[in-house]
C-alpha cells in the first residue's frame, strides 16, 4: 500500500530521516515508534505531503505521491492528531462530513455515513450529532476526529500519537476501539506513539526508529523475543519487560480445558494473560477461570502455566 | 453549512435591545420637528431654535450613507490586507501594512480633510476619504491578529484532511475570526459616525451641519439637537453590530 524508497528528509543541514527503506501492505496495522527527534512523525506526515520528502520516492498504491494534487492524496488518506483540530464552529456532524463534502458526496449519502460512523465510535446519535466539540470531553472529541479521519472511507488513516494527550481509562478504551475499528474495517493504518506499551497492544508490525533510521520492524511477539540490540532492549523496559512479554501472549493459548472452582474474577480467551496475572493477583488466586464471549466456561489459566 | 438552528436566548437578548433603541431613535426622530416650543423654553435668547435648512430625517440619512459607504472600503481594505499579510506570500508586507493603516489612524482626520480638498473639493469625496483611512485600523488589526489565533490543531487538520488553501481560508479560517472582524468593524464604524460629524465643515451634509453652523452662528440649540442625533445613530447603530455579533458566536453559546 505504501513504499518507502531510500527516503531521506533534511531540514536545512539536518537530517531527520536518512535512507528509509519500508513497506506497508494492504490491512497492516504499523505503528512507528521512537524517542523525541527519531523522525517518526516526519514520516508519518511524508505520506500524505505534510512534510515533503527531500529525496527518494514514495509510492501510494503503487503510483508516487506527487503525481497526485496534494488536496487528492491527502483526500484518500485518513489524518488524526494528538490535538485533534476539530473546527469548533461546526457541529460533530459537519466536522466529520467535511471530506465527504469536499468529494462532493450526495447529501443522503453523507448522512448514512455518519449515522455508521458515530455508531462505530461509540457515539450516540442523537446526543452528539448536533454538538459542538467544546461541548465534549478530550476522549469523545478525539473519538469524533477518527470518526473524521474514517469518513471518506480512505485506503489508508494515519494516527499522529492521537492518544497521547488523554487520560489512561479514556485511552484504554480508544486503543481496545482501533483494535477493533482495524479488525472490521482492515483499513491500512499507521501510527506514530512513544508508548511501547501502547504499540505492542495495537500494532500488526512495530517500527522501532532512532536517529532517522529503522532499528527493527518486527511483529510484537516477534520484537519481544528477538530484540534487534540494546536500543530495542532499553526502549522495551528493564523491570516490565516480562509483563510486555505476558501482554502478547493470549489466555486462550495457555489455558487448559479443566472446569474447577476459581474466585470472582474471570478472563475471556481473547484477554492478555497480563491481564489474567494481574486479577489471579488482585484476587490473591493461583488460577483464573476463562468464560467464553457468549458466557460458556473454556477452561482454567493457572499461574504455573504463565512460565513456558 | 450547519442547519439553522433556532436563534440563542442571547440573540433574542440582543435583538430585543435593537428593536427597542431603533423605536427610540424612530420617535426622537418623528419628534424633533415638533420641538420648537421646547428649545424655544430652553433658549429664550434665539430666533430660530430650530434647525430647519433640512430635515433631520436626510441628515440622518446623509451621515448614515456617508459612515456607510467609508466603513465600507475601510472593511474591504482592511479586511484584504489583513488576509494578504498572514498568507504565505504576504508575509513580508505585514509590517508595512501595520505602520501604514497606523498612520491613517493617527492622522486627525481634520487634517485629512484640509488636505484632500485641495485635491478633490468640496463635499462628499473628501469625507469618504478621511474616514476610509481613519477606519482602517481597528478592521486591518483585528483581522491579522484574530488570523493569527486561529488554533494550529484545526488549522493543520484542514490541511491534513485535504481542504485547498481557499477552503481552509473560506471554510475555517474566515468563519472562526468573523466575531473578531465584526469587532474591529464595529469600532471602526462607531468612531466613525463621531468623526462624520466634521465632515461637514468641507460641505459635505451630515449631523455635523447643525453643530458648526450652530458652533458659528452660536446656536446652542442646533448644536444639541445635533448631537443628540449623532449620539443616538450611534447607539443604535452599536445595538445593531451586537445582533449580528451574538449571531457568529452562536456555536460558542450552546
Amino acid at each position: 500500500m505504501i513504499h518507502f524508497h531510500d527516503i531521506s528528509k533534511t531540514f536545512g543541514t539536518t537530517t531527520v530521516v536518512q535512507n528509509l527503506n519500508l513497506t506497508i501492505d494492504r490491512g497492516e496495522f504499523c505503528v512507528l515508534i521512537g524517542p523525541s527527534g527519531s523522525g517518526k512523525s516526519t514520516i508519518l506526515k511524508m505520506i500524505n505531503r505534510m512534510v515533503e520528502h527531500s529525496t527518494g520516492e514514495i509510492l501510494f498504491a503503487g503510483e508516487g505521491i506527487r503525481t497526485f494534487a496534494p488536496e487528492v492524496l491527502r483526500r484518500r488518506i485518513g489524518y488524526a492528531i494528538q490535538s485533534v483540530g476539530l473546527f469548533p464552529h461546526w457541529t460533530v456532524e459537519d466536522n466529520i462530513a467535511t471530506v465527504p463534502r469536499l468529494l462532493k458526496w450526495d447529501a443522503a449519502r453523507i448522512d448514512a455515513r455518519i449515522t455508521a460512523l458515530l455508531r462505530l465510535l461509540n457515539l450516540d446519535n442523537a446526543r452528539f450529532r448536533n454538538a459542538y466539540p467544546h461541548q465534549l470531553s478530550g476522549g469523545q472529541q478525539q473519538r469524533v476526529g477518527v470518526a473524521r479521519a474514517l469518513a471518506a472511507d480512505p485506503d489508508v488513516l494515519l494516527m499522529d500519537e492521537p492518544f497521547g494527550a488523554l487520560d489512561p481509562i479514556t485511552r484504554d478504551s480508544l486503543q481496545a476501539e482501533m483494535t477493533r475499528i482495524h479488525a472490521e474495517t482492515g483499513k491500512t493504518i499507521v501510527f506514530v506513539t512513544h508508548d511501547m506499551d501502547e504499540a505492542l497492544r495495537l500494532a500488526t508490525r512495530v517500527v522501532v526508529l532512532n536517529a532517522g533510521s529503522i532499528v527493527q520492524a518486527a511483529s510484537p511477539r516477534d520484537l519481544l523475543s528477538n530484540p534487534a540490540n540494546d536500543f530495542v532492549r532499553a526502549f522495551l523496559g528493564k523491570d516490565d519487560y516480562g509483563l510486555k512479554l505476558l501482554s502478547v501472549q493470549l489466555v486462550g493459548e495457555r489455558m487448559r480445558i479443566v472446569d474447577i472452582p476459581c474466585g470472582p474474577e474471570t478472563v475471556r480467551p481473547d484477554d492478555s494473560l497480563r491481564v489474567a496475572l494481574s486479577r489471579m493477583l488482585a484476587m490473591k488466586a493461583n488460577r483464573i477461570a476463562v468464560f467464553g464471549a457468549d458466557g460458556t466456561r473454556d477452561g482454567t489459566v493457572f499461574l504455573e502455566d504463565l512460565v513456558p | 453549512m450547519t442547519k439553522a438552528p433556532s436563534a440563542t436566548p442571547f440573540e433574542r437578548a440582543a435583538m430585543g435591545r435593537f428593536v427597542v433603541g431603533l423605536a427610540a431613535f424612530g420617535l426622537l426622530l418623528v419628534a424633533l420637528p415638533y420641538s420648537s416650543p421646547l428649545f424655544a423654553a430652553l433658549f429664550p435668547q434665539l430666533d430660530r431654535p430650530l434647525y430647519q435648512q433640512q430635515t433631520f430625517a436626510t441628515l440622518v440619512g446623509a451621515h448614515l450613507w456617508l459612515v456607510a459607504v467609508a466603513s465600507l472600503m475601510a472593511t474591504v481594505i482592511g479586511v484584504g490586507a489583513g488576509i494578504f499579510v498572514t498568507r504565505p506570500m504576504g508575509r513580508e508586507f505585514r509590517g508595512l501594512v501595520e505602520t501604514l493603516s497606523a498612520m491613517g489612524q493617527t492622522f486627525p482626520p481634520v487634517a485629512v480633510l484640509a488636505l484632500t480638498v485641495p485635491i478633490i473639493g468640496f463635499g462628499f469625496w473628501p469625507a469618504f476619504v478621511a474616514l476610509a483611512l481613519y477606519g482602517v485600523l481597528p478592521i486591518s488589526g483585528n483581522t491579522i491578529s484574530g488570523l493569527e489565533s486561529v488554533s494550529p490543531a484545526a488549522r493543520e487538520a484542514a490541511e491534513g484532511i485535504g481542504m485547498t488553501q481557499r477552503q481552509r481560508l473560506m471554510q475555517v479560517e474566515l468563519p472562526l475570526v468573523a466575531p473578531i472582524v465584526l469587532a474591529g468593524i464595529r469600532t471602526s464604524v462607531t468612531i466613525n459616525i463621531g468623526t462624520a460629524a466634521i465632515a461637514s465643515t468641507v460641505g459635505a451634509v451630515s449631523l455635523g451641519s447643525p453643530i458648526i453652523i450652530g458652533l458659528n452662528g452660536n446656536n446652542t440649540a442646533y448644536i444639541v439637537q445635533g448631537a443628540v442625533l449623532v449620539a443616538g445613530l450611534a447607539i443604535v447603530v452599536d445595538l445593531g453590530f451586537n445582533v449580528i455579533a451574538t449571531r457568529f458566536l452562536r456555536w460558542r453559546t450552546q
